[in-house]
């Protein structure tokens, strides 16, 4: 938003943003008023001696903000050097600023140097008490420390400052996420402290050649973005990608991880997310390890994790806790369930109007009564039942938590019933619509149930036009679709489509945690094996329980168990086709 | 670009519009048709009845039968020079569209049946929206309309009574038979079967059997009753065969399930009862030396449930005894059933098909006259194994032999 | 041209489901009455046996094409108008596809809707799919094959549990006799579905183990040979042959018969999906091939292009081709089988491979004299 010096059509500001010209301000260079500048360019010119000056530029930039603090001092004695350090209150850790930046700096001993400049070296190497210190002579690293939370350290005569690593401030403790619950699992959740983030996941993951990459993205929140990959498991080109494609962002605001996220996915016209995003580190830390990259906001508690391939968005955390009877059944009825949610409306319009020979006799006749009562076209009614549901739902989410729930469960009893009795709708178009309702919130992630959402509407509309045919016409298209998407080169639908048995075991039906022999052979590439074979749990072994002697510590952890007499060693996949095609 | 895909989407949308969705039938638009019959007028053109439901009246009715609805369905009819020039004509009398997907029933009636059914179910058969798999049955001594317009007591619409009762009676009893539209235009055709099909009649007051008064009383005024089997020669009702002798025809064709038999003991008539359970029928054809002949094998299982007479059932020679009474009982029955059809020249048990299918060389030569001459005289031997399982809850009788009527 | 990779598994059930796409449903063979399986099984070897021709050939050219190898074969013009000829065969038999499953939907669905709409939006479907391009089409088959796999076999285990199935129905085996049934192999089955494989020689360069595709292909059509005679077994054991010789789907009517426990019938919609898809998967491979013939003769970048004014084409064709159905069926079975398939399935692949095979010996045979000369 740019207030104040006239409103250009944006047409303007693109052509000339395309032209690469920057914006119609005077431009920011040494030679001219070096201390303009604007939010999208800070300027760049250097610092000057006198630390009056630095203190009158840095108050003319920050507008004199009062959270700014200048603090002046002395250093040193006979003679002292007058200095200040400058912070933005409420950024800063007051211990570390008070207790281990100002406190040595106002020591009375400080043994006098010959210039300025030792006497910031010796600050520097000797003084102050705190980590992440660093030199910056120009005013956009010194504007972008001061406005990270370092205290800047500035001394007369010396055309430098001192960035300390004081950052701090007040934060949301670790709660429970709130979108995506477990029952049995850690009850951690991200915050909207990058560095609290990270940590969280380093904790699940003690290991160091978990990497990290940290960048400054969006010109004028100057937010901090890291990323994180295993190093050897993780595919390099994938890395590349990601960081490749995170450079490449110029904009004025990054706000949230999901602007990143818009800006980053392979493919905007499609109703299917392809970056995954979740509030739980050992989510994150789980994807990590099987080669996926994640990628940390400050300021969100919403990481995103890439790539993202389909069948993620249907298997919730719990899925690897249990065993795998009860997960598999779960996440099967979770497919079930998704696709309830997107056919069932349509089927039953495709069913009553086109194939009425499909319903048996005796609902038809049921059915036939309910319809006599109600003015509209069966379409019709899904249509305003499915919009009016998508109302209460929209409804739900804004009221405050207490009453929330409240209201939809009345709205949807009530009017549901009250619909029925004035004739404006039948009952089987309420039962369908709600076992719809209800299996959309059953979908795991709620950027799939929102996909959901949009094609069923789409799905309602074209089986009202051509019943079961135009149906299953829209789903060869959605399925079309899908499989032509790629998440970050990997495709979309695999491991079913193309389908990769060694890994197909972790998609509908989860194979026992034993059986998990390799990583997802298309995202990480190399380092497939996970864990050793015969992992499988065995009773000892029956002559006596002393279990065999140890030939090597490649055997088994358990006991009595044959020691494998070759291990397996898979070669990356070999297609030599830079996205990781079907490799077999 | 962007404009190429903007137009095409205005275009979609336009198409969405347009009128005409050309196949979408609202389901209050359709009079849902869950019987057909088809009669004979008397100047021989065809009359078509079609069993209307009114849904109103049927689902979702709080109270049964002759509450505030009114009747749960409606006939009506139309005539025509053919079958679908009759339906045609139904248009004018109906507010609605006939659908006939649920048409589960077709009555034909008798005089019709006599002429030949053959014409009429090719239209049947024809049309992709009926379903053949309709139950066919005959109505006798009154006409396929009149017999669409009784009201039954238990199920609400007729056409689903009728179903039922041909179903379960079979299952149980064996002496109806459940025919559907497919198998009987099928047999029409073969050359070496004579097809049957049940009849049913209406017992009881005729003219009261329309109204709704008839199920407003415990026992009906008018009631419909399967009544023996309708053979068909080449496509045209040739006689009936009543229902004390239908089970012998259908156990023959394989068509028994459950039924019951009795049996003589120490002069009582009919003194043990014994129920089959399971009861499995093969029937092999032979050729000797141009000489065909067909051998049948009867397997039975069941339970004795019934002794009017003090028999002692834990005794296995009793047993063996009444077993061997229950095969002869069985054998008489059947091969009493292969010499009415005999002497009828008709071929409903599909002997004529085995040997088609077995013999085909020698079929040739049958085929010609197999009705008239090679039939009657073909050589059908019985054979029966009946077992009795268990005699119910009790074996010995009462200790005391008590003179007890009944 | 094309880059990207199917896999074998893909190429498998790819040519499973282009094989049973629309057999399944228009009846073949059926002249043969109650030995309708045995017609079906020898047009299978035989149509094995054509394949091997076109497998033969294609390893002549590998990483070519039917229509790009034809100008190889016999010289750059001929091979050219050659390669051209089997273009508008793709092209015209993707127009039957589409034209027979409008057909169906019309029949029994959908009578009153004009059949243009019908195909039109099959074609739609098709010309979105190979627009994406054919690995997007094979990793769709991969879904799909679950689902008509899984109602093949219910099906199938339907049709048994309702008892409807009457063995005897079989017999008299080769009643017709051995002339006959001969003489049906020969002019019906061995073209229709299996002489078709000869569309898939325009997916050879497509596959990433070269080595392994005859393997595969034969594979796949020996199975769905099998899985077809048992679909036509079935149809003749619960309608009867003669009943299946007059129908127009005869599986239609015997998924109709289905009824089990009163409950589990009227299936002819879910029968209908399946056929659907298969029809689907059919249409595209025959329009891919196609396309890519046309591609690779006049030497196209832009694939894409093509591909909408080559669909609408193909939906007039479909609708052009017949005035009613009696004529597009006697077109199918009759007509083409004399002018289309005969040369186009036999004669031409034979006469090009001896070409082809008369060739390389040749310049085998000047290498070797090449060395005699020289010790």
């Amino acid at each position: 938003m740019r207030l104040g010096k006239g409103f250009k059509k944006v047409g303007e500001f693109n052509k000339n943003k395309r032209l690469g010209k920057k914006s119609g301000r005077k431009q920011a260079d040494s030679s001219s008023t070096e201390y303009d500048g604007d939010m999208r360019n800070v300027s760049r010119a250097p610092l000057r001696d006198s630390l009056k000056a630095n203190i009158e530029h840095v108050r003319r930039t920050t507008g004199g903000s009062p959270d700014v603090v200048v603090r002046k001092f002395v250093v040193g004695r006979n003679p002292g050097v007058e200095a200040a350090a400058l912070f933005v209150d409420g950024l800063v850790d007051d211990k570390n600023v008070y207790d281990f930046v100002l406190e040595p700096l106002l020591q009375s001993n400080i043994p006098p140097q010959k210039s300025g400049k030792d006497l910031l070296d010796f600050i520097e190497n000797s003084l102050v008490a705190v980590s992440g210190v660093e030199r910056v002579s120009d005013w956009s690293e010194f504007f972008s420390g001061l406005m990270e939370g370092s205290t800047m350290l500035m001394l007369d005569g010396v055309s430098l400052a001192l960035k300390t690593g004081t950052q701090g401030g007040q934060f949301r403790s670790i709660e429970e996420p709130t979108s995506q619950l477990a029952v049995r699992g850690p009850r951690e959740g991200f915050t909207e402290s990058l560095r609290m983030n990270t940590a969280m996941v380093r904790r699940y993951i003690r290991n160091p050649y978990l990497w990290q990459e940290s960048m400054v993205i969006g010109e004028a929140t100057q937010t901090r973005v890291s990323v994180m990959y295993i190093q050897g498991i993780a595919n390099d080109k994938v890395v590349e990608e990601v960081r490749r494609r995170l450079k490449r962002i110029k904009a004025d605001s990054i706000l949230e991880s999901g602007y990143i996220e818009q800006f980053i996915e392979d493919k905007t016209f499609t109703l299917f997310p392809t970056v995954y995003h979740t509030e739980r580190p050992d989510i994150v830390a789980a994807n990590l390890l099987e080669g996926r990259i994640a990628i940390f906001v400050d300021g969100t508690p919403f990481v995103l994790v890439v790539p993202a391939l389909f069948i993620q968005f249907f298997h919730a955390v719990e899925d690897y806790y249990y065993r795998f009877d009860i997960a598999s059944a779960l996440r099967f009825l979770r497919v079930l369930i998704f696709f309830l949610s997107l056919v069932a409306p349509s089927a039953y319009v495709a069913a009553t109007t086109f194939h009425q020979e499909m319903i048996p006799s005796a609902l038809v006749l049921s059915l036939a009564a309910q319809r006599e009562a109600v003015p509209f076209p069966a379409f019709i009614e899904v249509l305003v039942m499915e919009i009016a549901f998508e109302i209460l739902r929209e409804a739900g989410v804004r009221l405050p938590r207490q009453i929330g729930q409240a209201i939809s469960i009345v709205g949807a009893l009530v009017i549901g019933q009250a619909a029925v009795e004035a004739g404006f709708v039948s009952t089987s178009t309420v039962i369908v619509v709600s076992i719809t309702a209800i299996a959309s919130f059953a979908t795991p992630t709620v950027a799939i149930a929102t996909s959901a959402r949009i094609i069923r509407f789409v799905f309602i509309v074209i089986s009202s036009m051509f019943g079961f045919y135009g149906l299953v016409i829209g789903l060869l298209f959605m399925t079309l679709h899908l499989c032509s998407l790629r998440s970050f080169g990997v495709p979309y639908m695999s491991p079913l489509a193309p389908m990769i048995p060694s890994n197909a075991g972790d998609t509908i039906l989860r194979k026992p945690i034993w059986a998990w022999k390799e990583r997802p052979r298309l995202i990480s590439q190399n380092n497939i094996i996970r864990q050793e074979p015969y992992q499988r749990p065995m009773p000892p072994h029956r002559t006596g329980d002393t279990p065999p002697a140890d030939t090597g510590d490649k055997s088994p952890a358990n006991t009595g168990g044959t020691p494998p007499t070759k291990t397996m060693e898979k070669t990356p996949a070999s297609s030599g086709d830079d996205k990781g095609e079907n490799g077999e | 670009m962007i404009g190429k895909w903007r137009r095409l989407v205005v275009v979609l949308i336009c198409t969405a519009v347009l009128p005409g969705c050309w196949s979408q039938n609202e389901l209050n638009d359709l009079a849902l048709v869950f019987a057909i019959g088809l009669d004979l007028t008397e100047k021989g053109e065809y009359e078509m009845s079609v069993q209307v439901v009114n849904p109103g009246n049927v689902a979702g009715a709080t109270q049964r039968g002759g509450g505030a609805g009114g009747v749960p369905y409606t006939v009506i009819s139309a005539t025509g020079d053919s079958p679908m020039e009759a339906n045609l004509k139904m248009s004018l009398k109906l507010s609605r569209i006939l659908y006939y997907g649920h048409a589960n029933l077709v009555v034909i009636g008798e005089s019709l049946a006599r002429k030949g059914v053959a014409h009429a179910l090719d239209a049947l058969e024809r049309n992709s929206e009926f379903r053949t798999t309709s139950r066919v049955v005959i109505a006798r001594g009154q006409s396929a309309k009149e017999t669409l317009k009784v009201l039954t007591p238990i199920a609400k619409v007729s056409s689903n009574q009728i179903q039922s009762m041909l179903s379960h009676s079979q299952t149980l009893w064996g002496h109806t038979v459940e025919i559907d539209v497919w198998e009987l235009f099928h047999d029409i055709y073969s050359t070496g079967v004579n097809s049957v099909v049940s009849g049913i009649n209406i017992v009881g007051n005729r003219a009261d059997g329309a109204k709704q008064t008839n199920v407003q009383s415990t026992e009906p005024e008018a009631r419909l009753v399967l009544d023996g089997l309708g053979v068909f020669k080449q496509g045209k009702l040739d006689y009936w065969i009543p229902t004390n002798g239908t089970r012998g025809v259908l156990w023959i064709m394989n068509k028994v399930r459950q039924t019951n038999i009795t049996v003589a003991w120490q002069g009582k008539p009919e003194a043990i009862g014994y129920h089959i359970v399971r009861t499995n029928v093969s029937v092999r054809p032979h050729m000797k030396n141009g000489k065909p002949s067909i051998k049948i094998r009867v397997e039975a299982l069941g339970d004795i449930l019934e002794t009017l007479v003090p028999v002692n059932l834990a005794d296995a020679d009793q047993i063996n005894r009444i077993e061997k009474l229950i095969e002869h009982s069985i054998w008489k029955e059947l091969t009493a059933a292969v010499r009415n059809m005999k002497e009828r020249k008709t071929d409903v048990f599909g002997f004529g098909e085995q040997f088609e299918r077995n013999y085909p060389k020698d079929w040739r030569k049958l085929e010609a006259d197999w009705f008239s001459v090679h039939f009657p005289q073909l050589d059908v031997s019985v054979e029966v194994n009946a077992i009795i399982r268990t005699a119910g809850l009790r074996i010995k009788p009462f200790k005391r032999t008590v003179e007890l009527g009944g | 041209m094309e880059q990207t990779k199917i896999n074998t598994r893909q190429l498998f059930i790819l040519a499973i489901m282009f094989e049973l796409g629309s057999s399944a449903v228009i009846p073949v063979g059926t002249s043969a009455m109650q030995d309708v399986w045995l017609v079906v099984l020898i047009g299978l070897v035989l149509g094995m046996a054509l394949f091997l021709v076109y497998y033969r050939l294609s390893q002549y050219y590998p990483g070519d094409v039917l229509t790009a190898y034809t100008e190889r074969i016999v010289g750059v013009w001929p091979g050219r108008v050659l390669a051209v000829i089997y273009i508008v065969y793709f092209l015209y038999l993707t127009a039957r596809v589409l034209r027979n499953f409008g057909e169906l939907l019309l029949m029994f669905a959908y009578m009153e809707t004009p059949l243009i709409i019908l195909n039109a939006i099959m074609m739609l479907t098709v010309i979105y799919a190979i627009y994406k391009g054919i690995e997007v089409v094979a990793r769709t088959g991969e879904l799909y094959i679950i689902g008509q796999a899984l109602a093949t076999a219910a099906g199938f285990a339907l049709v048994i549990m309702s008892g409807i199935m009457n063995l005897n129905l079989l017999k008299p085996v080769l009643q017709a006799g051995w002339g006959q049934i001969w003489k049906t192999a020969a002019t019906e089955t061995t073209f229709i579905p299996f002489g078709e494989m000869i569309v898939f020689t325009m997916l050879f360069p497509l596959v990433n183990r070269p080595e392994r595709t005859g393997r595969t292909l034969l594979a796949a059509m020996l199975i769905s040979g099998l899985i077809l005679a048992a679909i036509t077994t079935l149809n003749v054991t619960v309608l009867g042959a003669e009943t299946v010789a007059r129908s127009v789907f005869p599986l239609l009517d015997t998924v109709r018969r289905i009824e089990v426990a009163r409950f589990l019938e009227r299936f002819d919609a879910f029968f209908m999906i399946v056929l659907i898809v298969g029809g689907f998967f059919k249409a595209s491979v025959y329009f891919y091939a196609a396309v890519e013939g046309t591609v690779r003769l006049f030497r196209m970048r832009k694939q894409h292009r093509l591909v909408y004014p080559l669909g609408l084409l193909v939906l007039i064709i479909s609708l052009a081709t017949a005035s009613n159905f009696a004529e597009h069926l006697k077109e199918g079975l009759q007509i083409s089988t004399m002018y289309l398939h005969i040369p186009l399935q036999v004669v031409v692949p034979i006469v090009l491979l001896c070409i082809a095979a008369f060739r390389r010996r040749k310049a085998e045979r000047k290498d070797h004299s090449g060395d005699k000369s020289d010790s």
